[in-house]
């Protein structure tokens, strides 16, 4: 990396020592910054983190995701969503107020296998995270393929300010819809424009460490149109 | 193991591919995926194999050791044949005793190997009713990607073909090893397993792990070197049609023998 | 099979062990990060002999549910020889040895993984023995620890670990198989080597106050060159082939 600040570390690693504080994936001990977690160490202004290349998804309250239906009960869905804790989507936030579950078959509405795009509501931990899809796009994705990514590389699949993204979606007129949870739904019209995409994703996933990654997905993704 | 959930949109791909008569991974209707061995992984085995079918990773071992007959069979050596799912393979596999699933994996696998025959039992017998070499192959799943049938099948066959059987004398009634005579085991036959699933009536070979959960039946068939079907298992929730049997029967025989060019590239395979 | 006692001179006059080794060095250790497709963080080590599989899940939903914890996750951990791993065949079921094994290595590598973020979680930690040699259960968790890190579970510190022992009258380094069968003295050491705090001691055999100190010194040497082929793989593995 040519940012001299940066630098790649593995559980354990000094990062640097002195008074700065521990922010993301670094332990303090003493006085040296500890690096807990597989990823690029950053130190900026007064704080160090660790922006981390493998692990799970932690949901956080707003996070836009997609689920797989894995159960239900008489009130609510289970979702998996590639986190430590399963997402819970009450039915009442699909049937609306006058749910009943005496009559309200909630298999009528999604069923396991269903794939959910949906936003994370409430979460701290000590429950399961609660999760909702009243809102505009969400809802029962009805088309396209899935791909999982680990979570730590989603920020690099949207890249800064959408450009990784975007640049994939214009040149395989593939529409993308990323969830925080690394899990991505891909559709296309034509099929050479859907495997280009997937391919472009599993590159990213490959390759999230390395730098001007950007054009090299560009790269490909132009000498594959010819 | 739990049945682990697939996604519909993955399921509805799969189904509508098969209309047209393709595959979810390119493969043609009676394509088995690439099949990857390499034997000797364990000196200290007698013999072994990592065998990888697609994604899916088995690591075989054989021990070969002298052991009493079974009482009604003294004329004869012992080969048993397991498997076990690891729990390392799949986020679903429970640890704890086997259950039903892995048992009946275990039991299709000894089964095609012992009812070919390939293993000459009867050379492996060192006193008649006394003492015997057992032969015993263990199968241990690492990575799964469905039709564990097929790759426990191919790992336990390349095992034994590139086994070497230690020799033993009997001194004071005891079995003593000869060291550094160790020669090539007793082999008739390359038995070959082929599974075959059945989605709405549409017959494939070597189901992967997203095929495997769309699967309404499937059938194993293991053939020999003569082109001969030794051993047979039927399962899952649909039933077959007397048609769609011979056409199991004719593909198990078509892609098995393409699979036995494979294992006679083994060490040890070229005998048959 | 069958080597006698009088076969073997362990150590010889130039400090030349049965192996060739001299007294401070390791046997070959090669780790692999990222080896298997299903789970969530993998590793593969051969350590002499010993040729051992580690996979690691999780966080993730505890099953059965009482055993979930409400204030920290906990750590789960199984290792298991395969059947051919050794030179007799052996019984698929978990043996006690194995049983002690595993609790040893979970808590050699509890200090480490921190779980506190992660409460009514369970991280399971799947060791395989394909092939077992001298100091398996140090190999074990040197892969394991890998696997952990590869994972993505937070980590305090890498936990390395390596043997020592008393042969032939001499504090030496990662015994072997004919050594610890012949030998005076092993003892397994699990260290994470930033923090400096051992998590696993063990010893069977009898050492002078003095040699128990050579001994713990020797084994901890051992695993900082274990610690350096630890993040030599997982470097491979995240950064690829130029690690720096």
């Amino acid at each position: 990396m040519d940012d001299i600040k940066r630098k790649y570390v593995i559980p354990g690693d000094v990062i640097t020592t002195g008074p700065y504080r521990a922010e993301e994936n670094v332990n303090l001990v003493g006085d040296r910054m500890i690096a807990t977690t597989v990823g690029i160490s950053e130190i900026y202004d007064s704080g160090v983190r660790v922006i981390p290349l493998t692990g799970m998804y932690v949901p956080r309250i707003d996070d836009f995701i997609i689920g797989i239906v894995k159960s239900h009960t008489s009130l609510s869905w289970e979702l998996d969503m590639r986190s430590c804790y399963p997402g819970i989507l009450p039915a009442q936030d699909v049937f609306g107020r006058d749910f009943n579950p005496k009559v309200d078959d909630l298999t009528s509405r999604l069923k396991k296998g269903d794939l959910v795009a949906a936003r994370i509501v409430n979460f701290d931990r000590s429950r399961d995270p609660l999760i909702t899809i009243g809102d505009r796009d969400l809802g029962k994705i009805e088309e396209g393929e899935l791909i999982k990514i680990s979570p730590s590389k989603v920020p690099r699949l949207i890249g800064k300010r959408g450009s990784m993204i975007q640049a994939i979606e214009s040149a395989t007129k593939a529409l993308i819809t990323i969830g925080q949870n690394g899990y991505i739904v891909v559709s296309c019209e034509e099929p050479e424009g859907l495997l280009k995409a997937l391919d472009a994703i599993r590159m990213i996933e490959e390759q999230a460490h390395v730098p001007n990654l950007t054009e090299k997905i560009q790269e490909m993704l132009g000498s594959n149109s010819e | 193991m739990n049945t682990p959930i697939i996604d519909d949109l993955k399921k509805k791909k799969i189904l509508a591919l098969l209309k047209d008569g393709q595959r979810v991974d390119g493969r043609a209707l009676d394509e088995a995926r690439p099949l990857i061995i390499d034997t000797g992984v364990i000196p200290k085995a007698e013999g072994s194999a990592r065998v990888r079918l697609g994604d899916t990773e088995i690591v075989c071992g054989v021990k070969i050791q002298p052991d009493k007959p079974f009482p009604d069979l003294g004329d004869r050596g012992i080969f048993i044949c397991t498997a076990e799912i690891l729990p390392l393979a799949d986020p679903n596999v429970e640890t704890g005793p086997p259950n039903e699933e892995v048992i009946e994996l275990a039991r299709v696998v000894d089964r095609g190997v012992r009812e070919s025959g390939m293993i000459d039992l009867t050379k492996l017998v060192l006193v008649k009713d006394k003492s015997v070499i057992g032969i015993f192959v263990d199968n241990t799943v690492t990575d799964y990607d469905g039709n564990l049938f097929d790759a426990c099948s191919y790992a336990s066959v390349a095992s034994i073909l590139s086994c070497k059987v230690p020799k033993w004398e009997i001194k004071n009634d005891a079995p003593s090893l000869v060291p550094d005579s160790a020669s090539a085991p007793p082999i008739t036959t390359i038995p070959v397993s082929v599974t075959m699933g059945k989605i709405a009536d549409t017959i494939i070979v070597d189901p992967n792990a997203d095929e495997w959960k769309c699967m309404d039946g499937r059938i194993t068939i293991t053939t020999n070197s003569a082109g001969n079907i030794c051993a047979v298992q039927k399962g899952g929730e649909d039933g077959f049609t007397f048609e769609q049997l011979i056409k199991c029967s004719e593909l198990s025989i078509s892609t098995g023998a393409k699979i036995r060019e494979i294992l006679k590239q083994v060490p040890g395979g070229d005998k048959c | 099979m069958g080597v006698r006692k009088s076969d073997i001179v362990l150590l010889d006059d130039k400090g030349i062990r049965c192996d060739g080794r001299k007294i401070d060095e390791p046997r070959n250790i090669m780790i692999k990060a990222g080896v298997l497709k299903n789970a969530n963080g993998s590793a593969y080590i051969e350590f002499g002999e010993n040729k051992i599989l580690a996979g690691v899940f999780g966080p993730r939903d505890v099953h059965p549910k009482h055993l979930a914890n409400t204030d920290r996750g906990i750590l789960r951990c199984r290792y298991h020889m395969e059947p051919f791993s050794v030179s007799e065949r052996k019984n698929p079921a978990p043996s006690r040895r194995e049983i002690e094994i595993s609790k040893v290595i979970k808590e050699a590598l509890e200090p480490a993984v921190m779980l506190e973020n992660f409460p009514r979680t369970v991280v399971d930690v799947y060791i395989e023995v394909l092939q077992a040699d001298g100091g398996s259960r140090c190999a074990a968790l040197d892969a394991a620890a890998v696997a952990l890190a590869d994972a993505g579970i937070p980590m305090r510190d890498m936990v390395s670990a390596c043997a020592a022992g008393k042969v032939a009258d001499t504090i030496v380094l990662d015994i072997n198989n004919e050594e610890d069968q012949e030998g005076q003295a092993d003892m397994p050491v699990a260290y994470m080597p930033n923090l400096e705090k051992v998590t696993l001691l063990q010893l069977d055999g009898v050492l002078t106050p003095a040699e128990y100190k050579k001994c713990v010194e020797t084994a901890i040497n051992g695993c900082k060159i274990v610690y350096e082929i630890q993040k030599k793989a997982l470097k491979e593995k995240f950064f690829g082939d130029s690690p720096q």
